[in-house]
């Protein structure tokens, strides 16, 4: 028998018992639209992560600090060991950093300064390594890379919605030891302010203020370290090289001595998980599809008995075993096809349903914290299509109903002809 | 004549629980070609069984069955499936028509699972219901006929691939005595026209009387077999 033929009367079979056919279609809808459904947010919901990290890091920049967290934090690095790095190959350019601790920055009428780190930087060689998140607000950076010039991070000179300092105006630097003894104190003159940067992450500069490095080196509390530097950035030619190159950066220094944060490394490794823990819930959204497959091996297991002499009758007329065997597992197949198409859709349709409540769930919290300002907060997930995700859970649907399809079929195929006429 | 039907020592028994119930206790005779045999004996006596055998639809546990000179015995189950589709056809007391289906598909059916095209399956088909005499009632179901109408349409079917043998198992049973001899009549006709063999099992020994020959069985033995005169053969 043609399989077209074969097909057509199975899909007359399933016309003729309407009520049945679509709630054992509707088993398979449900199935079908859960894994869309799951598999499409969560797909958005890890692209909307993604750009989260690349928003808070760059991908290209790699982070040096002295010391581990199994030798401690401790620590810095000397001219010499920027000097090594420099020399590794797929670098761009290499800038260390001093962080000045416990500095405060004070204007001329003694109000305090947002400003909770304050930095030694060269700015040419920031700009180049940070291009998108050094960018001026207003004023010019330094002109020399050693002067009493200060540029501010955003909110570093806005606070409360007041400007406390501004381009021209001086601040003076103030640096206390851990007895409140004052150390250190300068005047600096603002030449510009950062612009916001916003979000979150390593290298958000709001709460930040930077003098030249060279005038940092020169202060009496610095001058004599041979050590100065607390970070070490490091741009690479391309992101792919991020963990290759700080491979060989951790080899230039004896084992746990540094820590190099590779952002691209943490956002596979949060991709990873992501990825887990959409595997996981597509796998449980799975179930939904095995029970429909439980439903569709019922249903056919009584439409078999209900046609048992009808089956007594093709066998007699001459249908072999597998004839009959392929009717009964066409109608589970079709009831696939059927089910996964409408279920495609309803996935679809309920994903986006789903995205828009989430997304409001997702408000931003109305409060001002140091890492996070709050219209970052603010997440919109979209549901994305698959068309691999599509072709999965649609060929998902026809596997589950062919397995669960071939009890009842052969089941059918196996009839005895002379016992099937018998049946009543 | 060429022997188209052979049944040989054949026997078959059944298990009913725990007892084993013999039908068939050894039973031997042959059909030629071309013949209307009828199987005749009260119920019992291993008629349904033995068209069950000689059809295919089962195996026997000793003898030999051969049609055509092909030995059922030994062929698999897709073997019998071919065998049933293509050199024998069937008609039942209860006319066994696939009740959603048209007269017309019902005839074709058997086409169909041959594998013919939908054009040819449906041009014999109208052809077989013409020969039957139901060119008027084609395209209605089974539950909108008489009961000769839908044995009529049940012969037309077991004809459709020109088999060898036609077998009926008590065709007249569920009919009434004049509808029950036009559908012998019918099945004589087309033995005469077309020249395929008929067996027929049956309890009514006016059927039987009809027949070439006449095969009693009693208790799953062959009583006797009487040849009838009343036949001219052409």
């Amino acid at each position: 028998m043609k399989a077209s033929k074969i097909l057509s009367i199975a899909w007359d079979n399933l016309k003729q018992r309407k009520l049945r056919t679509s709630l054992t279609t509707l088993g398979v809808v449900i199935g079908i639209t859960t894994i869309i459904a799951i598999a499409s947010l969560g797909e958005g919901f890890r692209l909307e992560v993604r750009q989260r990290m690349e928003q808070g890091f760059e991908l290209d920049v790699l982070i040096v600090f002295p010391g581990s967290f199994t030798a401690g934090l401790t620590g810095g690095f000397s001219q010499t060991d920027v000097e090594n790095i420099t020399k590794i190959s797929n670098i761009t350019a290499v800038t260390p950093l001093i962080t000045i601790p416990t500095a405060e920055l004070y204007n001329m009428t003694d109000v305090k300064l947002g400003a909770f780190t304050v930095g030694a930087v060269n700015f040419t060689e920031m700009k180049e390594i940070l291009p998108l998140r050094f960018r001026l607000l207003n004023g010019t950076f330094p002109q020399s890379e050693e002067n009493q010039s200060i540029v501010l991070g955003y909110k570093a000179s806005v606070v409360n919605g007041t400007i406390v300092a501004g381009v021209g105006d001086n601040v003076s630097l103030i640096v206390k030891s851990s007895s409140e003894y004052v150390v250190y104190t300068n005047n600096f003159t603002v030449s510009g302010v950062l612009e916001k940067g916003g979000t979150s992450g390593i290298t958000n500069f709001d709460y930040w203020s930077f003098i030249p490095l060279d005038t940092a080196l020169n202060m009496s509390l610095i001058n004599d370290n041979p050590t100065p530097y607390q970070i070490i950035l490091v741009k690479v030619s391309d992101p792919q090289y991020a963990e290759s190159v700080a491979k060989e950066i951790e080899n230039l220094f004896p084992p746990y001595s540094i820590t190099v944060f590779v952002p691209s490394a943490l956002m596979r490794q949060v991709d990873n998980i992501l990825n887990i823990v959409q595997m996981f819930l597509v796998a449980i959204g799975s179930i939904s599809l095995l029970v429909a497959g439980v439903g569709i091996m019922n249903i056919m297991t009584v439409a078999v008995m209900e046609r048992t002499r009808e089956i007594g009758i093709l066998k007699a007329i001459g249908a072999k075993s597998r004839t009959v065997l392929g009717m009964f597992l066409a109608e589970a197949v079709l009831v696939g096809i059927i089910g996964g198409f409408i279920g495609a859709f309803t996935g679809y349709g309920l994903s986006y349903g789903l995205a828009q409540i989430l997304s409001n769930f997702m408000q931003p919290q109305r409060q001002e914290t140091v890492l996070q300002a709050p219209e970052t907060q603010r997440m919109q997930i979209s549901p994305v299509f698959s068309p691999e995700w599509t072709i999965v859970a649609f060929v998902f649907a026809i596997i589950v109903c062919i397995i669960f399809g071939l009890y009842p079929a052969r089941k059918a195929a196996k009839l005895n002809p002379v016992e099937a006429l018998r049946y009543e | 004549m060429t022997i188209i039907l052979g049944v040989k020592d054949v026997k078959k028994s059944y298990r009913m629980g725990k007892v084993l119930v013999p039908a068939l206790r050894g039973v031997s005779f042959e059909v030629e070609e071309g013949e209307l045999v009828t199987i005749f004996g009260p119920s019992g006596s291993g008629k349904s069984t033995l068209l069950h055998l000689i059809g295919c639809l089962d195996r026997p546990d000793e003898g030999e069955i051969l049609i055509d000179g092909a030995n059922v015995l030994k062929m698999s189950d897709d073997e019998l499936a071919e065998l049933r589709l293509k050199k024998i056809g069937f008609v039942f007391q209860f006319f066994n028509l696939l009740p959603r289906l048209t007269a017309l598909k019902n005839v074709q059916l058997p086409l169909t699972i041959a594998g013919a095209s939908e054009g040819e399956a449906l041009e014999k088909a109208e052809e077989m219901l013409r020969l039957v005499g139901l060119e008027a009632r084609m395209n209605h179901k089974p539950f909108e006929l008489s009961g000769g109408e839908q044995q009529r349409v049940a012969i037309a079917r077991a004809l459709i691939n020109n088999p060898k043998i036609v077998l009926a198992d008590e065709p007249t049973g569920n009919l009434d005595t004049k509808t029950g001899w036009e559908i012998v009549q019918l099945m004589k006709e087309l033995n005469e026209k077309k020249g395929q063999t008929f067996v027929i099992v049956t309890h009514d020994p006016h059927v039987a009387e009809t027949a070439d020959r006449i095969i009693h069985l009693k208790d799953g033995l062959v009583e006797g077999i009487k040849e009838a005169p009343k036949r001219n053969k052409p």
